[in-house]
């Protein structure tokens, strides 16, 4: 069992016992869904299915629906991809880095931040494959053995590296949430009545029967993914910043992006846990599990994010009048004072002011500050990619082809339903996942002598 | 000796297995039987199961290959015409006259139908001069809305029934009229004469001919009547010309004879030559020749006498009138002065005006300076544009009134549009019993007629042209009539007089004709070899003609405001408003598409509350204009160099205000395809129409008193570019004046890009770019053909006749005001048009370093300087479009091109945005079938279709395309060459944009081979690459601008402070 000093709070409040979390962890899966949840699930669902309806529109007319021209090759779209990239960095972060440092407030959080990983790596992935003016034979990224002579991917492309990057986190972020969900998934199986549920969750549980063989594994595997997943938290990042980086667009071809874009990645991913699990504690009844201390320290770390980012923004600035390159002081100046001066504040506002905030321990204590700051982090993080993919291109080298950005409804609806879907896909995730890790957190329940301790008995006695 | 051949290298080498096989005349074959018969079958892997599950595979594999593209059958000719390859292009020499422009041409045709019109370098006298609208001519050919037929009220008829109607009212008539337009045919005017003493005999009145111009030059004509006693235009020759002062004249573009002028302009122009002449400009409206001057001074119309008066002044003459200039005008026409003393009798004073008393001022300025017999030849008169502007108004004046001639007769006019009183006329010629038209389209009259009797398209008649005295010209024939009964006018003349038979499709009258023309002209001469070259010299007699001074005419009044109407390089007239290419051909000057504007100075309209820039969803604002009670409402645009209190409007825009059937092209279209329709359920015209504010006195002059309102709202503005300055950027663009060049080495005026490096003491030193390389070279250099493209900023005049020509080689989509208006133009060649900011010593050139304002110098000057930079795909040795496809759907060829796949291409569209010069261009739709583009792309029509080049793929929707360096040319070009066994000749090789390029400003070639042009240039002090820091390695070579002005401070930055380079103004 977990052994912490005494004086270190606790991580799991009130006086649960194991029963209790299996009993807080299941109840929602097995209860009929609240009127709530149906009420979410419809307007997500609903924004999700008008962004499939934009979606089918753009593939069946032409990427000209939306707002690009022969200036602006990429807008809403990459930018929403690194978006979503971004947010699904907290995940894998939480449940492997965190996990490598062993740090156990991680557990209550680990779950739910994964399936959001997923999500929005889901989500992220869509906009390379929609954006492609040829869908239809996207598969040619792959280096597939084809007919077409000795035609051969091109691996200098930061495009292809692109497709591997994400595609390798997807598969082992997805694996890694399985493999921690099998025996949450057993504990269900064991529990549920209706003849259905329990055939589904004894086949998503692959048969797991809690014998210390099996945990013994579990432990092993999840190090071992572990370590696998953590190189792939600062690779995937990196080669997605590789994309502008290793172009010759001032504001794009810079050094520092690498680890500014893993910065602004965690920063803006645990923004996104903090929304998601805000109201998820609320909803489902969770407050125990995912307390104040937890919402502390997830603003530690988006303190410690932002100002990466926010130092990252001021080198980049830095570094443009140092370098005395003409075109990259003034993709510089441009973006500070050009027409998108607006989209470089709202950047500048929401990702370097707001973060150091959470200073003040009073503020990153409160919910509710917290819950806004998360949405306040989350619009600042899509205005970074819009200024530097909008803001760099629209004004690069030759004056005449200068041109500015205008968004189509396309590119807003697309925008607006990859989040309904995002949130079909979590909400759906709520009510049939376990989404907390049950039998991790168990372990961080303190001994049952310590209730015991704490019990009227207890103090009877001395 | 009997010869000996070898079956093969084998035998020649006498391998062993020749050797072996040597004896045996059949190598050793297995019968069928013999295999299947092999005991050893049984044994093989391939049993009979795994035999059909492959091909059954196969067969499903090759189903669904077969999905991937419709199958579109191909019918061969059942029996070859002769001299049609397939595949191969024939070439036929013709001439090009449409009544304003006017060029020798060379047509390519490719299986029996035109696809291509360039200039003809080698016979007549336009020397391959040619504009924007010839070359674009090819597509009117293909417009589906070219009347096929005669009417007849309306409805279509029989030529039987209509030439008998014509006929008999021709002769029952008390009074027959003939208006045309000005006939430089020799045949037409002969069988109008026959015509004129069949019907009037020997002194009747029956008959008269008027001949008229939907611009008039009878100002020219009546000045040199009073000044020669002649009504002559003469020739100018603009080469020999050292000063060249031109007063509103825009010869580079619609003037006179602007496919002539561009040529000898251009020879003027060449720093490296003796001499380079000095331009001077006087103008309103900022023009393409105004925009390539050393000196332009702004002016209002009414000035244009001013500035001619203070030039003879300061000559030593006297002009008899007020000589009284603003002061910046004063300041160039001292310049003017100055030069043209210089230059005395090798100068050239034009002037653009149609007022008769500013062209007698024009001629005795001309006399003081000796022109005369040097620049202007009086014995070689131009007999374009004979409009007869009095006689002209005074039949429209006898129309209106119900009293117009009992057979009104029009052929290739369209004075319902092009009048000033239009309207009037247009009622007045219902009035008129028998009207008839010979008219290509049910137009703004031929729709109003009694008759209307299609001609043949130019491309498809025979004709013949005396454009100056000098020289006879033929045109031919390249395809068989595309209409169902179109019929030559000049057929239509004769059938009419009773001289011939109707002929059908396929006459010979016409021919005959121009023949027995030729035949009475040069008895000597071989008609066939006269079409071969289409041109015939004719000896000139010694002019006459003295100059005497005459009273001068009445001169234009001036006003508070004043406007001017001119010609865009697109749409000119207003005969070309049907044709797609030409409307989104971005203006060279303003770079907007499928409108015309009202031209004002931005500073005035900023004090007028106009807002002054635009962009995809800011348009700019509208406002109306009255002139002479009639007003127009017409979005403002901001246009530096625009003089003072004046305003511009483009003539030749509102075509097919009634809803005539002009074109599918010329009219207004909704965002999502379709037309946009008026109240009266009629196709919305583009633009609106100003000829019916020409001020109508003596002659039709261009230029009125106005009053300007206030805004009106907002209208949305297709433009290819937004923003005007190149904001300092010197490694962009290069200026230097001649001074400069000529006494100063290659770092003052074309220093190379350096950087800093560490030499092996560990100090700092400067470094040329090119000594900084992340890459490997591709094998390129001495190795084969590497292709080059060299373009001359000091000879690009910026008229946008590349790009028609670039657009018409390479199948370019049109794609529409919308789609322009959100920055989606598909051209691959742009030219680039760049206004000096008040922060610029010259476009490019910081004034200041370290107090420059980027916020300064997005503003143009109010009278900039002007540069034109063509720009396409710069074919990059270390290209990053390549590096960056996830598909290599764009790479290197091993000849230094940078290619485009379209069939592997993804459509990521990273290229685009990774390409430094963005050249690159993506079909954001399927414009071959896309419901938006169905009006305008000429691909979406069965007989625009017919324009396509074959030898260029139609690309489909989602994939990325550009330049390619004109590869199917050079691909041709080797093939030839392959064919003949010899290595190809420096200039054989051209693109379309060289090739038709009117001052053969761009020059390409072979760069490894080291005699060529166009390593010569790349290696020449001039010769600068765009953007060469970034370490591209461009294919492409730009020469520095080099303007023949005294410029001070530009001198003072690139002469005396050249030490360090240029690449400190950061």
């Amino acid at each position: 069992m977990q052994k912490e000093a005494a004086i270190r709070e606790p991580l799991i409040l009130g006086h649960k016992t194991y029963h209790d979390i299996t009993e807080d962890v299941c109840r929602p899966i097995e209860d009929k869904a609240p009127k709530m949840w149906y009420t979410l699930f419809g307007i997500a669902l609903i924004i999700g299915l008008y962004g499939v309806g934009c979606i089918l529109y753009l593939l069946g007319t032409g990427i000209g629906v939306w707002g690009l021209n022969k200036t602006i090759g990429w807008a809403w779209d990459i930018t929403n991809f690194v978006w979503w990239v971004g947010i699904g960095h907290a995940g894998t972060l939480i449940s492997a880095v965190l996990l490598l440092f062993r740090q156990k407030w991680r557990m209550a959080i680990n779950r739910s931040a994964e399936a959001m990983t997923i999500f929005a790596v889901f989500m992220a992935g869509l906009f390379p494959l929609i954006h492609m003016g040829r869908l239809w034979v996207g598969y040619w990224v792959l280096p597939l053995p084809n007919q077409f002579g000795s035609l051969w991917v091109n691996f200098n492309s930061p495009l292809l590296w692109d497709v591997f990057a994400i595609s390798t986190y997807l598969s082992v972020s997805l694996v890694f949430w399985y493999i921690g969900l099998i025996p949450d998934f057993a504990t269900i199986r064991d529990r549920a009545k209706k003849p259905l549920s329990k055939k589904m969750y004894s086949i998503l549980s692959f048969g797991w029967s809690g014998r210390a063989k099996h945990w013994n594994r579990f432990e092993l595997v999840s190090l071992v993914l572990a370590g696998l997943a953590t190189p792939l938290v600062f690779s995937v990042h990196s080669i997605v910043s590789f994309d502008f980086a290793t172009s010759v667009i001032p504001g794009w071809h810079t050094t520092i992006f690498p680890p500014y874009f893993v910065a602004g990645a965690v920063f803006s991913g645990f923004a996104m846990v903090q929304t998601l699990l805000l109201v998820m504690r609320k909803a489902m009844g969770l407050e125990a599990y995912i307390h104040t201390k937890h919402v502390e320290y997830m603003n530690i770390v988006i303190m410690v994010t932002g100002s990466i980012v926010g130092t990252a923004y001021i080198t980049e600035l830095f570094i443009s009048w140092y370098s005395g390159v003409e075109y990259e002081s003034y993709a510089f100046i441009n973006r500070a004072t050009g027409p998108y001066w607006w989209a470089y504040f709202s950047m500048m506002t929401c990702n370097v002011v707001s973060p150091q905030l959470m200073w003040i321990p009073k503020l990153r204590r409160s919910l509710m500050f917290t819950f806004f700051i998360s949405i306040v982090v989350n619009i600042g993080m899509w205005f970074e990619r819009y200024v530097i993919i909008v803001t760099s291109i629209h004004r690069d080298y030759i004056p005449a082809a200068w041109s500015m950005h205008f968004p189509s409804h396309i590119d807003i609806g697309v925008y607006i339903g990859t989040i309904g879907l995002f949130f079909v896909f979590f909400l759906l995730f709520a009510r049939f996942f376990p989404v907390l890790a049950l039998n991790e957190v168990k372990t961080i329940l303190k001994g049952s002598g310590q209730s015991y301790k704490e019990s009227p008995d207890y103090h009877k006695h001395h | 000796m009997t010869r000996k051949y070898w079956k093969g290298l084998e035998e020649l080498k006498e391998t062993p297995e020749f050797i072996k096989h040597k004896e045996q005349e059949f190598p050793n074959q297995q019968t069928v039987e013999e295999f299947l018969s092999d005991e050893k079958l049984a044994e093989t892997s391939t049993a009979r199961r795994d035999f059909l599950k492959f091909l059954g595979f196969s067969v499903a594999a090759a189903t669904l290959a077969a999905c991937e593209a419709p199958v579109t059958k191909v019918v061969p000719y059942v029996i070859k015409p002769e001299n049609v390859t397939p595949g191969m292009p024939t070439w036929y020499t013709s001439t090009y006259y449409d009544g304003n422009s006017y060029a020798s041409i060379l047509v390519k045709t490719r299986e029996a139908r035109p696809i291509f019109v360039k200039g003809n370098k080698d016979f007549g006298f336009t020397k391959g001069g040619v504009n924007a609208q010839i070359v674009a001519s090819v597509l009117g050919l293909y417009d589906s809305e070219r009347l096929s037929s005669p009417t007849a009220g309306g409805t279509n008829a029989s030529w039987s029934s209509i030439d008998k109607a014509i006929s008999s009212a021709i002769q029952s008539a008390k009074s027959v009229t003939l208006l045309t337009n000005t006939i430089i045919s020799p045949s037409v005017k002969r069988a109008i004469a026959e015509m004129s003493v069949s019907l009037n005999g020997e002194n009747g009145s029956k008959f008269q001919h008027i001949q008229y111009d939907a611009v008039s030059y009878a100002g020219m004509r009546e000045a040199n009547l009073a000044n020669f006693g002649a009504r002559v235009i003469p020739s100018y020759d603009f080469s020999k010309a050292k000063t060249i002062v031109s007063v509103d004249a825009d010869f580079l573009n619609t003037w006179l004879l602007a496919t002539e002028f561009t040529g000898q302009y251009a020879a003027t122009r060449n720093p490296d030559a003796a001499w380079m002449s000095k331009h001077i400009q006087f103008e309103t409206v900022l023009s393409v020749t105004g925009s390539n001057a050393d000196y332009r001074g702004m002016i209002k119309p009414s000035e244009q006498a001013a500035v001619l008066a203070y030039i003879i002044k300061g000559l030593g003459g006297n002009a008899g009138i007020s000589a009284e200039l603003n002061a910046a005008a004063k300041a160039i026409a001292d310049e003017a002065i100055k030069a043209l003393k210089k230059s005395k009798n090798e100068s050239l004073v034009v002037s653009g005006s149609n007022n008769i008393g500013v062209q007698q001022l024009t001629n005795k300025l001309n006399d003081l300076l000796k022109a005369y017999g040097t620049t202007i030849d009086l014995a070689n008169p131009v007999n374009l544009f004979q409009s007869e502007d009095a006689k002209v108004s005074k039949l429209v004046k006898d129309v209106v009134a119900g009293a117009g001639p009992d057979v009104l007769l029009m052929m290739d006019v369209n004075p319902a549009y092009t009048l000033p009183n239009g309207d009037a006329f247009a009622k007045g010629l219902k009035k008129i019993k028998t009207s008839v038209a010979i008219s290509s389209y049910a137009d703004e009259t031929a729709s109003l007629c009694s008759y209307v009797c299609p001609g043949f398209h130019a491309l498809e008649s025979w004709g013949d042209f005396e454009a100056k005295a000098s020289e006879y010209a033929l045109a031919q024939p390249t395809i068989r009539p595309l209409g169902e009964a179109t019929a030559s006018a000049l057929e239509s003349l004769l059938v009419w007089n009773g001289k011939a038979v109707r002929g059908g499709k396929d006459s010979s009258v016409a021919y005959d004709y121009i023949q027995a023309t030729f035949a009475a002209k040069f008895p000597m001469a071989d008609f066939a070899m006269a079409i071969h070259n289409s041109v015939m010299p004719q000896v000139l007699a010694p002019s006459t003609l003295v100059y005497a001074d005459a009273k001068i005419a009445t001169l234009p009044k001036s006003a508070e405001w004043e406007v001017s109407f001119y010609q865009k390089a697109g749409i000119g007239t207003g005969a070309h408003a049907n044709n797609p290419w030409l409307q989104e051909l971005p203006d060279p000057i303003t770079k907007v598409t499928w409108d015309n504007y009202i031209t004002m100075n931005p500073v005035e309209m900023t004090a007028k509350g106009f807002v002054t820039t635009y962009d995809q969803e800011h348009g700019l604002n509208l406002t109306t204009v009255k002139v002479n009670g009639k007003s127009v409402t017409l979005p403002v645009y901001p246009l530096p160099g625009q003089a003072p209190k004046t305003i511009g409007i483009a003539l030749g825009y509102g075509r097919g205000a009634n809803g005539e059937k002009i074109g599918k092209a010329a009219f207004q279209t909704k965002e999502y395809g379709g037309y946009e329709l008026n109240e009266a359920g009629n196709r919305k015209p583009i633009g609106a129409n100003v000829y019916a504010m020409v001020s109508n006195g003596a002659t039709f002059e261009y230029a009125a008193a106005v009053t300007v309102g206030a805004s009106e709202g907002v209208y949305p503005i297709a433009a290819t570019q937004i923003h005007h300055t190149v904001m300092g950027r010197y490694s962009i663009v290069r200026e230097t004046t001649l001074d400069i060049y000529q006494n100063n080495d290659r770092s003052a005026f074309n220093p190379p890009h350096t950087l800093q490096k560490l030499d092996e003491h560990g100090n700092h030193v400067e470094a040329p770019v090119s000594e900084f390389d992340l890459w490997d070279a591709h094998p390129i250099e001495k190795v084969g053909h590497r292709w080059g493209m060299s373009i001359d900023l000091s000879s690009c005049i910026g008229c946008g006749t590349c790009l028609i020509a670039c657009q018409s080689e390479n199948n370019v989509p049109v794609v529409g005001k919308d789609e322009v208006r959100r920055g989606r133009e598909m051209h691959w060649l742009r030219i680039d048009r760049y206004f000096a900011s008040d922060e610029e010593a010259a476009v490019g050139t910081r004034k200041d370093k370290e107090t420059f304002s980027f916020d300064k110098a997005e503003l143009a000057a109010e009278n900039p300087k002007v540069l034109h930079m063509p720009m396409m795909c710069h074919h990059c040795n270390h290209a990053p479009c390549e590096t960056v496809c996830p598909v290599a759907a764009t790479t290197h060829s091993n000849e230094g091109l940078n290619q485009m796949a379209y069939n592997r291409c993804i459509g990521t569209r990273y290229c685009a945005n990774n390409c430094p010069y963005k050249v690159r261009r993506f079909n954001w739709f399927n414009y071959p079938s896309y419901k938006k583009v169905t009006e305008v792309n000429p691909a979406q029509d069965d007989l625009g279709r017919m324009v396509l080049n074959p030898d260029v793929t139609v690309r489909t929707r989602g994939v990325m395309e550009k330049c390619s360096l004109c590869v199917q040319r050079i691909q041709s070009t080797k093939l030839v060459a392959k064919k003949e066994a010899r290595e190809i000749v420096d200039g054989e090789f051209a693109t379309a944009c060289s090739d038709s390029c009117p001052t053969n400003a761009i020059t390409v070639g072979d760069w490894n081979d080291l005699k060529s042009v166009i390593r010569t240039k790349s290696e020449a002090t001039r010769a600068y690459q765009a953007l060469e820091e970034v370490g591209v390695k461009p294919n492409v070579w730009y020469q520095v601008k080099v303007r023949n002005e005294k410029n001070d401070l530009l001198s003072k930055l690139q002469v005396e402070a050249h030490h360090g380079g240029n690449n400190k103004h950061h």
